[in-house]
């Protein structure tokens, strides 16, 4: 493990745009950005179509409640600011403090992860299942999906810790570090238009 | 901290690195706006469109503050992110109505 705060001077002061390769992987994941805004755009207007075709299932308004949303949007918010404090610990060559904010917003990840579990789960126990109507398809479609990005954005922050500790803060791995704090930014931006659009709209 | 700060500057120059001020702002909006949004809504017995539209427009804000610190999507080299995310944007917003148009009109 590199400890090296005084003496990085070798590595350049945004060494995730340093070299080429690392530029055209900001560029190419901003791509597949775009392309994660229609796919989350297709699971919303999904949802839209069917948020009133309950059948004999829940409501929306009898299912959702606000404080255990509250707490969930809390913690990802907060969880992507100690990702942006990652990402300038690491524009000032702190390895060691870039790793510990990279820990907590995984382990503030796998908080929201959890939270969002029990809800499911509650949910299934109040008759909300997948098959319940098409409400609840496309429900468990959207905000799973969401999940699922968390989880995923949760194993790959994880293994880019473990590959720093190995490799050290070089210009082949701060690209990786920069990639995966805007992904998981996207991940929090999706979030607010679904404690907006399924949860607050949901229960208005 | 680089005071004067002319074009002609050397790459350090201009890489100087930001504080942690900015962000914090932009954290502190979007848990205004968040408390601002669930207070709306637990409250309640208000007109339901214009609540809608608030909470819409106050996620819309928030998302452009994070987009743009957060994921310094306002840093200059940024022409073609923008593009693939307003791209992404575009074609959602079609999306969305399509779907309310199709299943509601």
């Amino acid at each position: 493990m590199s400890a090296h705060e005084h003496h990085a001077g070798a590595l350049p002061p945004e060494p995730e745009k340093a070299t080429l390769e690392g530029r055209n992987k900001i560029l190419g994941f901003w791509l597949f950005l775009g392309a994660e805004t229609v796919l989350f755009g297709t699971l919303f207007s999904a949802y839209l179509a069917f948020r009133n075709s309950v059948l004999d299932g829940p409501k929306p308004e009898e299912l959702f409640q606000l404080p255990m949303t509250f707490i969930m949007t809390v913690v990802l918010l907060v969880s992507s600011l100690t990702s942006v404090f990652a990402v300038q610990a690491m524009h000032r060559h702190k390895t060691g403090q870039m790793l510990g904010w990279m820990a907590v917003t995984i382990a503030l990840g796998a908080v929201f992860l959890g939270l969002e579990i029990y809800e499911f789960n509650e949910y299934a126990h109040e008759g909300h299942r997948f098959t319940t109507s098409a409400f609840s398809s496309a429900f468990y479609t959207l905000v799973g999906f969401h999940g699922g990005h968390v989880a995923f954005g949760i194993l790959w922050i994880g293994l880019v810790i473990l590959q720093i500790l190995k490799k050290g803060l070089t210009v082949v791995t701060a690209p990786k570090v920069y990639v995966s704090a805007i992904y998981w930014h996207f991940i929090d931006v999706v979030w607010v238009f679904i404690f907006t659009v399924v949860y607050l709209m949901g229960k208005v | 901290m680089t005071e004067n700060h002319s074009a002609s500057q050397p790459q350090t120059q201009r890489h100087r690195v930001e504080g942690p001020q900015k962000h914090i702002v932009v954290f502190v909006l979007s848990m205004v706006l968040t408390i601002i949004a669930f207070a709306a809504v637990a409250a309640g017995k208000v007109n339901k469109l214009f609540v809608i539209f608030l909470l819409l427009g106050m996620a819309i804000v928030q998302a452009f503050a994070q987009m743009a610190f957060w994921m310094h999507m306002k840093d200059r080299g940024h022409f073609f992110p923008i593009i693939g995310i307003v791209g992404g944007v575009f074609v959602v917003i079609m999306l969305v109505a399509l779907a309310l148009l199709w299943t509601w009109w």
